[in-house]
């Protein structure tokens, strides 16, 4: 009796395990050998990252003229760039400062775009309109072109202001996507019920709404990261974004703008070029594998 | 569609205005003097300043500098450049040419790379050339533009020696020659191949997406239980179909590639609108820059506006509000 009360138990375990969304999507996540490789490189990449201190016994920052332009190899793993600054070193100390303003510029960019989405999704009518011309309007500018005038106007204030004036023009498309999601999401009958028994609307949309769109900002926030990524790089490739004393993958890059550094020296370029590139791609296969275990219609 | 265009074209004016406002706060929050580009960005007595600005009426009413900045820009003044000593609009009019050039030959390569990868990739679905191509779109779609710029001039320019690695055009040419467009030409290409290629993933990911749902319709069963060779129905039957819809993201490029031009132009020191932007901000030459921002919002509002009349021309649903 006991074993069958068992069994029967576990049965209805897998059961109620089989209808967890959450837990079906982290099951196909697992099972995406493309996705855990790239969420191993970019958690590995992280921790390198944020452990640099301990990782490298050089200052990031610190002005070598002894050793400027050193290749690969002997005292310097990957040799110096032409202040004699340790690239491995740079390596790291960038990877914390690119990923960090990556990370930050995402979470502000999905917190923005779900706040007006949502309200936007929710109530309907002119609310809607309002918002969504807003969004439409700022959408009309160039980002790039935007974003670089406004850092040059701020460009004393350092890392924060780059952060604001990304996040300030880069929420549309999240709060666009929120905004449909939230408009099908909420002609649910749940929904209904939940206004019904005198439910304000800040807490239909985050105690009801919000978690069912969930699933999509996910999405969103991934592709986003990547996104956000490139335009601190590029921003600072070009000289407008982190200050250039600060070690940043873009920042090392900018030495590349000169045509002999291109040409003789690829060990300065060839290090952080890669670690963007290998970044990005992997971000895109998590967001890519995320959105194939959401995706009930996915065969795996 | 003659009435939805124009209530497009109509809605445009208010947006218009909201975005020169826009601008014209920037421009007063630039360094120097945006409106008029008299000031001498470089001198920083407080004097000569004072002076300038009395002068030029910088110390008006905020609404009386907007008024006569508007009318000023509606009959096409954008004030002068203080660095190159001659009027914004002709200085724009001197470098506009390669940009464009340069957007037209990157869509030209996108559009062809796109079409016939996205009609390969359609065709063979799950193969291993599919997967080839599968990766490639990843990889394009990863690398940021300045990244693979400067990968194709280290490869393109330095060890093969194919194009140059800088400029629009070589010395000693004489325009209006057969040599100067060949000259010309050659300079355009890699930054025009990298601008395009990168564009291309999206296209051929559509096509393809596209050229695969649309083997399983009814008219291509039709098609084929009449007899129809396999490349008639993909290059006719399916293509004509599959191709409609790229055509509607056409507008959408002219954003994508404002972006990219301001950066490829810059790794590449291609004198076009993009550089003449980054060289203007970085030489405190605000009149030029603040023209050249109006310049390219007015673009992309216009990129988008085509974006909605194509996409009204093809589906007439849209045109119903």
């Amino acid at each position: 009796m006991e074993t069958l009360d068992n069994q029967s138990t576990q049965e209805l375990k897998k059961i109620a395990k089989k209808q967890s969304p959450w837990a079906i999507a982290r099951r196909k996540l697992f099972q995406n050998k493309l996705a855990m490789i790239s969420l191993a490189f970019l958690v590995i990449v992280t921790i390198l990252s944020f452990l640099a201190p301990w990782i490298t016994p050089f200052d990031p920052t610190r002005v070598d003229i002894m050793n400027r332009n050193v290749p690969p190899g002997g005292d310097f793993m990957l040799g110096t760039d032409v202040a004699g600054r340790d690239i491995w070193t740079l390596l790291l100390y960038g990877g914390r400062t690119s990923l960090t303003i990556g990370f930050v510029c995402m979470f502000l960019v999905v917190s923005f775009g779900t706040i007006i989405g949502s309200i936007s999704g929710y109530y309907g009518g002119w609310v809607d309109a309002v918002l969504m011309r807003f969004t439409d309007f700022v959408m009309n500018f160039p980002f790039l072109v935007f974003v670089i005038v406004l850092a040059s106007i701020f460009r004393e204030a350092g890392i924060w202001a780059l952060i604001i004036v990304i996040s300030v023009l880069g929420w549309t498309g999240a709060a666009r996507v929120v905004r449909s999601k939230t408009m099908s999401e909420k002609e649910n009958e749940y929904v209904m019920a939940a206004i019904s028994i005198g439910g304000s609307p800040f807490k239909v949309i985050r105690k009801h709404l919000l978690p069912n769109v969930m699933t999509t900002i996910i999405v969103q926030a991934t592709l986003l990261l990547a996104v956000m990524i490139v335009a601190e790089t590029a921003l600072s490739f070009l000289g407008f974004g982190v200050p250039s004393g600060t070690p940043s993958w873009g920042n090392m890059m900018q030495e590349a703008r000169q045509p002999h550094v291109i040409r003789s020296m690829w060990w300065i370029w060839v290090p952080p070029a890669m670690a963007i590139t290998l970044t990005i791609l992997s971000i895109n296969f998590i967001g890519e594998g995320i959105k194939d275990a959401f995706n009930p219609k996915s065969a795996r | 569609m003659l009435i939805y265009t124009l209530r497009r074209i109509i809605i445009m004016i208010p947006i218009l205005v909201m975005i020169s406002i826009v601008v014209f706060s920037l421009a007063l929050a630039m360094p120097g003097d945006a409106l008029s580009g008299q000031i001498d960005p470089q001198n920083s007595n407080p004097e000569y300043i004072a002076e300038m600005r009395e002068r030029l009426g910088l110390n008006d009413p905020v609404h009386v500098q907007y008024a006569r900045w508007a009318t000023n820009i509606l009959q096409w003044d954008f004030g002068r450049s203080f660095n190159h000593k001659m009027p914004v609009t002709d200085l724009i009019g001197q470098r506009l040419p390669n940009t464009i050039l340069l957007s037209v030959m990157s869509m030209i390569i996108t559009y062809i790379l796109a079409f016939f990868m996205g009609r390969y990739a359609g065709r063979n679905p799950y193969t291993i050339g599919d997967y080839g191509i599968q990766g490639l779109n990843y990889l394009m779609l990863a690398i940021p533009s300045f990244v693979a710029a400067i990968f194709a001039i280290f490869f393109f320019s330095f060890q093969l020696g194919w194009f140059p690695a800088t400029g629009s055009i070589g010395s000693g040419v004489t325009p209006g020659t057969m040599d100067y467009w060949v000259s010309k030409i050659r300079h355009t290409a890699l930054p025009a191949l990298v601008l395009g290629a990168l564009t291309t993933a999206s296209y051929t990911q559509f096509l393809r997406n596209d050229i695969i749902e649309s083997a399983q319709k009814d008219y291509v069963r039709t098609a084929r239980a009449k007899g129809t060779s396999e490349n008639q129905i993909y290059n006719k039957h399916i293509l004509r179909n599959s191709i409609i819809p790229i055509v509607t993201l056409f507008g959408f490029d002219i954003a994508s590639i404002i972006g990219g031009s301001v950066i490829i132009e810059t790794v590449f020191g291609f004198p076009g609108i993009g550089e003449l932007f980054v060289s203007s901000i970085n030489n405190r030459d605000s009149s030029v820059v603040l023209a050249i921002t109006l310049m390219l919002s007015v673009a992309t509002l216009i990129g988008n506006l085509i974006a909605d009349l194509v996409y009204g021309l093809v589906d007439p649903r849209i045109r119903v509000e």
